[in-house]
């Protein structure tokens, strides 16, 4: 079978960002990351497009991503003083949802930066 | 006082790494930016560039430099403020540099050096912004690279870990002004690390629910902090059930960015990345869980009772 490639993809897995690696992928995994260093691999070849996990977890069984999005929803807004954390391993445009969602909140707002 | 890793790949011939470990943490740093690539103006490369490395001990990235610097654990501010004086030619006592770990000969090499490059730049990572002194580390450093400019050009870039971290610091800056360790309880941002951070926030329980996104404070934090998500409702978004998902009342699975979520990411010298995933996932991106979670808060009513407005910072006393 013949694997599709991605030139010049974006590896995002440590600050360096490079942003040269070509992927060779079956549209389930990912089987080459070329010019990649072995984290960069690691972190390319260990992520799939199988279905390893539930959609949702409320209370640790399984739910729709619907239920789950209400209850995170109920959750915060019940909250004096809800906490926005994390953003590193994710795109710019939900880190901007967040800013606008502890702003909503009345929240805090914090990133791995002050770890 | 920084430029992009482009002008460091392209003029830097003095590099300096203090407290970090880019051959086993960034591997590709040294190879794609710092003391392997030749340019028009360093056409020989490795050759013309001198690379130096601060640490407190022998890692795999020292073999790479031409000079080893090995300071005392907690002696880095004391190891700056002495460069600080010996380059401005002020006496500094034998004590002083022998609290270092490090000899006056070693130090009067590296001024001399630091003095006479075209082009410098100290790359400082987390063993000097997170140890003994933190954030009055990096500020000191980056003194001495903007005081440096009085002989030589002279720079200085945090080596960031986690994918977007960079990226966190440009949008909330971008949006709010401050770049971490932000509350909106009165209505407008304000900021003070060390009460809103995330740690001290945690430790002493003040916040009564958490959402975390794109980290895994579970396996990180202390485990005072942890205690305190397990006690209240914690909201997890991550491509994969972490621990914190665990101990977690709700954990939604999202697609993983670059590989089958879109969006921006930031280099760590705030150039930004667009992303190109190769894979389609059966999961949600964080951006569209996110914006489905405000649209659903949106419904309820505002924190603040009716008819209240947030409170203006020109209303304050």
């Amino acid at each position: 079978m013949t694997l599709q490639i991605i030139d010049n993809a974006t590896c995002t897995f440590c600050g360096c960002v490079c942003d040269d690696i070509q992927l060779h992928h079956d549209e389930v995994r990912i089987h080459e990351a070329k010019k990649a260093c072995v984290l960069g691999t690691a972190y390319f070849l260990n992520h799939t497009a199988e279905k390893k996990y539930p959609d949702a977890l409320i209370d640790g069984k399984e739910a729709t991503v619907e239920e789950a999005v209400q209850t995170a929803a109920t959750l915060l807004h019940e909250a004096d003083m809800p906490l926005v954390y994390g953003l590193s391993n994710t795109t710019c445009e939900a880190q901007k949802l967040c800013v606008a969602m502890a702003d909503q909140l009345g929240g805090l707002l914090d990133s791995h930066t002050s770890l | 006082m920084t430029c992009t890793l482009g002008e460091v790949k392209q003029r830097a011939d003095f590099i300096v790494y203090w407290g970090g470990n880019p051959a086993e943490c960034h591997p590709r740093h040294f190879t794609k930016y710092t003391i392997m690539q030749k340019s028009k103006f360093l056409p020989r490369g490795r050759k013309d560039r001198t690379m130096v490395m601060v640490d407190i001990r022998e890692t795999k990235s020292a073999k790479a430099a031409n000079i080893f610097l090995q300071v005392k654990p907690g002696k880095d501010f004391e190891l700056i403020t002495i460069l600080r004086a010996l380059i401005k030619d002020q006496q500094v006592g034998d004590e002083q540099i022998a609290e270092t770990g490090l000899t006056r000969e070693a130090l009067d090499d590296l001024v001399q050096r630091m003095k006479s490059c075209k082009f410098g730049c100290f790359f400082f990572g987390m063993g000097l912004s997170m140890t003994r002194g933190k954030h009055m580390n990096s500020a000191a450093l980056l003194t001495l690279a903007a005081e440096m400019n009085a002989f030589t050009k002279f720079v200085a870039m945090p080596m960031r870990g986690h994918g977007n971290v960079t990226g966190a610091d440009v949008i909330m800056r971008w949006q709010t002004g401050y770049p971490f360790g932000i509350t909106f309880n009165r209505g407008y941002p304000r900021y003070n690390p060390g009460e809103f951070s995330t740690v001290d926030v945690l430790v002493r329980g003040d916040c009564d629910a958490a959402f975390i996104i794109g980290a895994d404070p579970g396996a990180t934090m202390p485990q005072p902090a942890i205690n305190h998500l397990k006690r209240i409702p914690t909201i997890c978004l991550d491509p994969h059930v972490t621990h914190t998902s665990k101990l977690a009342r709700v954990h939604i699975t999202t697609a993983a960015q670059g590989i089958s979520a879109p969006g921006t990411a930031y280099r760590m010298d705030e150039i930004p990345m667009p992303l190109k995933p190769a894979l389609k996932s059966p999961y949600p991106t964080d951006e569209e869980v996110v914006r489905r979670i405000n649209e659903a808060i949106a419904q309820k009513p505002f924190w603040l009772p009716e008819g209240s407005q947030p409170q203006m910072i020109s209303t304050q006393v």
